[in-house]
């Protein structure tokens, strides 16, 4: 999942950058709002974690700016947003809901609970209402990051994973390779050419060559049916 | 225990007070009005029953006092009267060699004398007052002809008519009192009706909500009242506020490090290798912030007026600013930020020094906190004014807006609040010791201020002008000019 942090405060950045980057999420950060907006204009991401008291403004005008953007372009105005922040007042949570929020938890959080919650908001934006995805004989868990394929689990490293769920959750559209890579790697990070096509080749080793199509010069996907 | 006895106590009633004190008053009228009819029946009686003698003893000569005849039986009962207020006049008539002519009515006979004229003898047996008019005939001259006459009434028929009077003078009043009583007590009660509105209105009160009170109560002798428990409720409203905006800000400042504290303690958990040692300093930098916030909550939540008036001491401003000013040095320093303090001398003041030390912690670390490099952070003791300044100066050259912070620190150093928030907390210290907080228009080369202004010394303190009876603050903020 490709994650905006829009926080000022470096520690809380950090640390949510280094825990959802363990999970396989490509979290990019922003401390102010201006850099933020730029963040969102540039890229699309699966989820907004929001501060609202920030450097040059409430938190809560980037989120009203953001709902108000044009749909089909960028910023998304559905990117779903996770308001967190310091304010623990009720009509504080109310207002950040009423303008837009998805969400909202209050500093000090629990990552658990923050991860809980970011699958929860990537589940109703990809229009799921069960936890774990199905496909065939292969059942993946979000929450645990772990795969049974026929009950059996199959080991996955953190990139495996996410391109898996990047591909089940979007199935039966095809991702090109370019929207892969925005789903999977940061601002920051450094891209192989040919990083993609490793971790299809190693899930169609784990999983099967029926699970992961190729589309060829487009890109790969899931089909709607498994294969018998 | 005195107040739970209070407690139990009916209490006063102001309509039963203002009863007590109108009929009282009212009584007290009557009473005089009562005492004035009897003297003024009195003196009518007097009159009366005088001019009634000396009549009948000038209708007795003019009529020919020779006629009368020997005395009668003294032992016969007198006539009824024939008029209910017909007096009983007793009458005595003696020649001029004092041989009794005649002697009518209840009077006992009184001895025979020359005199003449109004007197009030005491006759019988117990003696009982008589009042008399003797008066002697006019027969020319012939002295041995004439005759004396003495006519007498009981007096107790005069002070019976004295009584009578008084009884007509204050008859009125007997029936009108309790009439006038009840009426009076209506009166009172529906006029003390806007008091009793007044009582309901501030037993109505809520001093949560900031409104005061609810009605007007335009009468003009409750505007100063009035005026008063709003503005009561007001400034309680506002400090409850204050306090509920402080408690949160600080809470939000706290929130902020543990958050923090808790990603950077899983990201280390779950980190493979090594400890990363920046990592840990992070952690560690983060946990000071959390203590140092905590410690001034504590420390803010302990003090009140009653806490201070327990824990007051005398406080030398110049040595704790020195302190602070020392504290702060390092980190300041560091940033390329200068520190200065300008003083004449020790400066003392009755105070808390925990939170002496904490406002003026705040006020240098806010002021080189939201200050870019090159700052001079003076801070001015000024004790004829018993006026402390925090004060910075006009942005070097070339440096960026007051918030941003130098590259590679934060924007604000561990231990300071943000900006608002260290106000806040400089402004609740500066309550807790009488003081005042505000943001005076800087000195010369200065581009902001903060001012921590006492009051002034205690009659009976040290002498007036003297250095411990003037003292003030200043911490001020300017370009670099004079390092400590």
């Amino acid at each position: 999942m490709r994650v905006l942090v829009v926080e000022d405060d470096e520690g809380i950045a950090e640390g949510l950058a280094a825990y959802l980057g363990r999970d396989g999420h490509a979290v990019d950060r922003a401390a102010t709002l201006a850099a933020g907006w730029a963040a969102l204009r540039a890229e699309p991401f699966d989820l907004l974690l929001l501060d609202l008291g920030l450097p040059d403004g409430d938190g809560l005008g980037l989120l009203a700016r953001l709902r108000a953007a044009p749909a089909g372009a960028l910023p998304d105005p559905a990117t779903p947003v996770l308001v967190m922040t310091a304010r623990e007042q009720v009509a504080a949570r109310v207002d950040a809901l009423d303008r837009g929020a998805d969400d909202y938890v209050t500093k000090p959080f629990d990552p658990d609970e923050l991860a809980a919650r970011m699958r929860a908001l990537r589940r109703r934006a990809a229009g799921r209402s069960q936890p774990l995805l199905q496909h065939g004989a292969l059942v993946v868990d979000p929450a645990g990051r772990s795969v049974l394929r026929d009950g059996q689990p199959v080991p996955l490293a953190a990139r495996e994973f996410a391109v898996l769920l990047a591909l089940l959750e979007a199935r039966p559209r095809v991702l090109s390779r370019q929207q892969l890579e925005a789903a999977l790697y940061n601002f920051d990070s450094a891209l192989e050419s040919n990083a993609i096509e490793v971790y299809v080749h190693h899930l169609r080793k784990k999983l099967g060559d029926g699970v992961i199509r190729t589309l060829r010069g487009v890109g790969y996907y899931v089909p709607a049916e498994p294969a018998a | 225990m005195s107040a739970p006895a209070a407690t139990a106590a009916q209490p006063h009633s102001l309509l039963r007070h203002l009863l007590a004190w109108t009929l009282g008053a009212l009584v007290l009228t009557w009473a005089s009005f009562l005492v004035a009819g009897y003297r003024a029946g009195l003196h009518e009686a007097d009159e009366l029953t005088d001019g009634h003698l000396a009549s009948v003893a000038a209708l007795v000569l003019a009529g020919g006092s020779r006629g009368w005849q020997a005395p009668p039986d003294d032992e016969a009962p007198p006539p009824p009267p024939s008029h209910e207020y017909q007096r009983t006049i007793s009458l005595v008539l003696w020649d001029a060699q004092g041989r009794l002519l005649a002697h009518s009515g209840p009077a006992p006979l009184p001895a025979f004398s020359r005199e003449e004229g109004f007197a009030t003898l005491a006759l019988g047996s117990p003696p009982r007052p008589w009042r008399s008019f003797a008066r002697w005939s006019d027969d020319g001259a012939d002295a041995a002809a004439r005759q004396r006459v003495l006519v007498l009434i009981d007096d107790a028929d005069r002070v019976s008519l004295a009584w009578d009077i008084a009884g007509q003078v204050a008859a009125p009043g007997l029936w009108l009192l309790p009439a006038l009583a009840l009426v009076l007590g209506l009166a009172v009660r529906r006029g003390l009706r806007p008091l009793r509105a007044l009582g309901d209105d501030v037993r109505a009160l809520d001093v949560q909500q900031a409104g005061g009170l609810r009605d007007a109560h335009p009468a003009q002798e409750f505007t100063a009242v009035v005026d008063a428990i709003n503005q009561l409720v007001a400034r309680y409203h506002a400090a409850l506020q204050n306090e509920r905006e402080l408690a949160s800000e600080l809470a939000h400042e706290l929130r902020t490090p543990l958050s923090s504290l808790v990603l950077r303690s899983r990201a280390l958990r779950e980190a493979e290798g090594p400890p990363d040692r920046a990592a840990l300093a992070r952690l560690e930098r983060d946990a000071l912030h959390a203590g140092e916030v905590l410690g001034q909550l504590l420390a803010l939540a302990r003090a009140s007026h009653a806490a201070l008036a327990e824990a007051a001491q005398p406080v030398d401003l110049e040595a704790l600013a020195r302190r602070v000013l020392a504290d702060a040095a390092p980190a300041a320093l560091a940033a390329g930020h200068e520190l200065a303090l300008d003083s004449a001398g020790p400066c003392r003041v009755d105070g808390h020094p925990l939170l002496l030390e904490l406002a003026l912690r705040n006020l240098v670390e806010n002021a080189v906190a939201h200050t870019p490099p090159g700052t001079l952070v003076e801070l001015r003791l000024d004790a004829a004014r018993r006026t402390l300044l925090v004060c910075d100066g006009p942005l070097p050259p070339g440096a960026g807006s007051p918030a941003a912070a130098a590259p590679g620190r934060p924007a604000v150093p561990v231990g300071a609040l943000g900006l608002g928030l260290g106000h806040r907390v400089v402004a609740k210290v500066a309550a807790v010791h009488g003081a005042r907080f505000d943001q005076p228009p800087p000195p010369p080369g200065f581009s902001r201020c903060d001012r921590l202004q006492f009051a002034p010394a205690p009659a009976g303190g040290a002498p007036p002008g003297s250095e411990a009876e003037r003292i003030s603050i200043v911490t001020e903020r300017r370009a670099p000019s004079r390092p400590i």
